[in-house]
């Protein structure tokens, strides 16, 4: 395969597989709402332009093979077919989906491809049916719109198309030849409002119509589409008209993202071809012109750019502690020097700015967590088949954000969770049915935000989680002692699903039950400094909640004190700070407990921890503080000798071998040069948990 | 000079318009059009309060309606017709300079509006449109005798 060495190409073919994968994707998704509606001609019609699209891109990039079986694909995909075969077709998109990620993968190492044959039988087999012979021409309108809703606009159409409401994108030119543009504009709204319900409208006003050529709408109606172009026909008012009617699987959102990968894929064809060769892209009468506008607005970055951004604004911002310190200082020895006012609006100044600048490159890494849940309904459909079982998905939240990074880091664990409801969470559909619930069992993802944090959640509505016999297990694999398993509260018991090596499942499926799994999703959300929850209802299902930190990058701490050494923890898991006088702690199991209220405290005191114990613990004082540590349900306290303050610490992460131990998380370095340990809440939490006194391990 | 085929209404009896203009020349130029599209005046009025009065006698099918003119602007002649009479069909008549009354009359309810000066073939075409746009008559085009202007 030529590859020619320069920049240029090689920015393409990062380019092209990038586009190729989110291809694949709307492949992947198309191919799921074939199933559940067979016949459904927009949804063929995208299933064509996503293969097209991939056509030209990978024949642009020299992938020869790539494009060629697309091409074979491209000219199945008919209505006909999709009628005829409807099944066999969906098997065979969601197929070629797999074998062209198979195929990019490959081209991407330079590893040899891998066999195609199977696929290739599987298009001969369709293309021998009759009426697939001929794929019939689009007709695509020449009125170039975009149908840009707002994200409010687009749910109120959905809506409207959820209710049965015919809705319809409509487009008019006002006639060049109008010399009142206002007027006609009034005129043409005043006929859309006579002939239904406008949830949306562009240009929205009189005074920004003068200027406009395109009317676009979106109209709910029940008036048939043919009395709808009649009546939009404005003589010498409106030149030329286009009307879609908006289907259910095709909701404004996916609509616009298409036409933008499609103009995408045709930026990357003509500068592929250098001009002069578009390859199969160019469909002179389609509209590019308006969806290559919006892909203008949109700028692909390499992520490593922007953590470097990241990094300099996590530098400037000790920056500007250190200058805060300075001002201190100076604050002590000159209080009365009118210099110093001026210092310190010019700080004040310089910090909204720095804060705003830190926020805005937060939000550049941020990303819809829909970028992950819509790989999902592809893995549930999977699974449920390889189980035989019937399982609905249903996802909430896609539109919250959160860092692209841990975004990445929770796909892992969620694919795990996911597949582990359908396996051994949904049971099967006569289990279902003999406890009165429906055949068909549903998996949930939601998604919010919740403080600093955003959670994920997987929902089942199957068996739930059997307690006794994870405690069975428990004893079984070694992990506890029979008295200590029957002696662990239900919340712990149920929490032992997290420890390496355990399956409750009775024996080994290809989907699952290996056994590795749970643990891994623990040690990943350990990793992101996160956590997860497990709830369960016998018979009602469970859930799985993930936590993390809506950012890796910087966190608000509490400082403190011990042993003269600077230490931090996450203010967000901070509960509440309290002051002690030794006489209040009691000994309990050799284990230093605090009652606080009501509640029993386990107390921490950071010298005993192992490792941490060259600190000098100081003579013992009548009074300490205890800062009170809680991440999930669990609570502890930490004696510190004495608190310094809130800040916002900019985390660098600690290379293995400078520390050995698990229970700090990162460094960072204050304004005056301090270097501040951040401790790892959910590490010491789980030492605590592996019910070992804490003097054992001092 | 252009054929027109004759516009009709749903009973196959000739469009009664009601003309509307200060200018005894702008309603004689109107008329004429009218006549070409097998219409028949039902009545003719020089300003708003005159056109009310009209519109109550007559109750024309369509009524081209001036946008300036003595006593009562248009505009608050299309507002009262529309007010007493939902139904109504006015075409405004207007030259480019007068956008604004344009479109506050279509905010009052008028149906449409051709630019001074009127071409035949323009007016021709909006008439067809307004009469064809009736809830009633559910859109049926109306009775247009097959052939279309040639």
């Amino acid at each position: 395969m030529s590859r020619p060495p320069d920049d240029r190409s090689s920015e393409l073919r990062a380019l092209f597989f990038e586009s190729a994968g989110e291809l694949l994707q709307s492949l992947n998704e198309a191919g799921l709402e074939l199933e559940a509606r067979p016949a459904d001609e927009e949804v063929i019609r995208r299933l064509r332009r996503a293969v097209h699209t991939l056509k030209g891109d990978s024949a642009a990039c020299g992938f020869h093979k790539l494009s060629e079986l697309a091409h074979e694909l491209e000219d199945v995909l008919s209505p006909q077919v999709a009628q005829a075969r409807g099944a066999d077709l969906v098997e065979l998109v969601l197929a070629a989906a797999d074998c062209f990620g198979a195929m990019l993968t490959a081209y991407q190492r330079n590893a040899k491809l891998p066999s195609l044959d199977a696929l290739r039988a599987m298009i001969r087999r369709l293309r021998e049916e009759p009426g697939a012979v001929a794929s019939p021409a689009e007709d695509t309108a020449h009125l170039p719109a975009r149908f840009a809703w707002t994200e409010y606009e687009q749910l109120m159409i959905s809506e409207a198309v959820h209710r049965g409401e015919p809705v319809y994108n409509i487009a008019l030119r006002i006639d060049p030849n109008s010399l009142m543009r206002a007027a006609a504009f009034q005129l043409i709204r005043n006929v859309l409002h006579g002939s239904g319900t406008v949830i949306a409208l562009r240009p929205e006003d009189n005074v920004a119509a003068a200027t406009v050529d395109i009317v676009e709408a979106a109209l709910a109606s029940g008036q048939a589409e043919e009395k709808l172009l009649h009546h939009c026909r404005i003589p010498s008012i409106v030149s030329d008209v286009r009307i879609e009617r908006v289907s259910a699987a095709q909701m404004p959102e996916h609509e616009l993202l298409g036409d933008l990968l499609e103009a995408q894929a045709a930026d990357l064809a003509v500068s592929a071809a250098g001009g002069a060769e578009i390859v199969g892209a160019a469909k002179p009468a389609n509209p590019r012109s308006a969806a290559a506008a919006v892909a203008e607005s949109t700028l692909r970055v390499d992520a490593a750019r922007i953590d470097t951004v990241m990094n300099l604004v996590g530098e400037l911002i000790i920056g500007k502690s250190m200058l805060n310190r300075t001002l201190t200082e100076f604050d002590q020895k000159h209080a009365r020097d009118p210099v110093r006012a001026k210092l310190a609006d010019a700080m004040a100044f310089q910090a909204r700015i720095l804060d705003e600048l830190h926020k805005c490159v937060l939000k550049i890494r941020m990303v819809p967590v829909e970028q992950l849940f819509r790989r999902f309904p592809r893995v549930v459909r999977d699974v449920a088949k390889q189980c035989g079982k019937d399982v609905a998905l249903e996802v909430s939240g896609q539109n919250t954000d959160l860092d692209k990074s841990i975004l990445d880091s929770l796909a892992e664990p969620l694919m795990h969770l996911v597949r582990n409801a359908v396996d051994h969470g949904i049971e099967p559909a006569d289990a279902r049915l003999t406890v009165g619930k429906p055949a068909r069992g549903t998996v949930y993802l939601n998604a919010y935000h919740q403080g600093t944090q955003v959670v994920i959640e997987v929902r089942d509505d199957g068996r739930g989680i059997d307690l006794a016999l994870v405690r069975t297990r428990a004893v079984e694999k070694g992990i506890l002692k029979a008295d200590e398993a029957q002696r662990l509260s239900d919340q712990d018991a149920l929490n032992l699903i997290f420890e390496s090596g355990f399956t409750t499942a009775s024996e080994i499926t290809e989907v699952s039950g290996r056994g590795i799994g749970m643990d891994v999703v623990r040690t990943v959300m350990d990793r992101l400094k996160g956590t997860v929850q497990v709830s369960s209802q016998k018979g009602r299902g469970a859930t799985f909640q993930l936590r993390a930190p809506l950012t890796l990058a910087s966190i608000q701490t509490l400082l403190f004190r011990v042993g003269g050494r600077l230490f931090a923890v996450p203010l967000s898991s901070v509960v509440e700070i309290t002051r002690i006088t030794e006489v209040e702690i009691h000994k309990v199991d050799q284990r230093e407990v605090l009652r606080l209220r009501e509640q029993i405290l386990t107390l921490v005191r950071l010298n005993h921890l192992s490792r941490l114990r060259s600190i000098e613990s100081q003579p013992a004082k009548k009074k300490n503080f205890v800062i009170v540590i809680g991440a999930a349900e669990k609570r502890f306290g930490m004696v510190v000798d004495s608190l310094v303050g809130e800040e916002e610490l900019v985390i660098k992460a600690l290379p293995g071998e400078i520390v050995s131990t698990d229970l700090v998380s990162g460094a960072s370095i204050l304004g005056d040069g301090t270097v501040v340990l951040i401790l790892n809440v959910p590490a010491i939490l789980s030492r605590l948990a592996r019910a070992i006194p804490l003097g054992a391990i001092a | 000079m252009k054929q027109f085929a004759a516009l009709l209404r749903k009973d196959n009896q000739p469009v009664r318009y009601l003309v509307v203009d200060d200018s005894v020349f702008a309603r004689k130029n109107l008329i004429k059009m009218i006549e070409m599209f097998g219409g028949e005046v039902a009545g003719e009025a020089g300003d708003g309060l005159t056109a009310i009065a009209e519109y109550n006698r007559s109750k024309p099918d369509i009524v081209l309606m001036d946008i300036t003119m003595p006593q009562m602007e248009g505009i608050e002649a299309v507002e009262r017709i529309v007010r007493q009479h939902a139904d109504a069909r006015i075409v405004m008549v207007s030259s480019v300079g007068y956008q604004e009354n344009i479109l506050a009359a279509l905010q009052k309810g008028a149906k449409h509006f051709v630019q001074k000066p009127v071409k035949p073939e323009v007016l021709y075409e909006i008439l067809r449109y307004v009469l064809s746009d009736d809830p009633a008559a559910a859109g049926a085009p109306v009775a247009l005798a097959g052939e279309h202007r040639s």
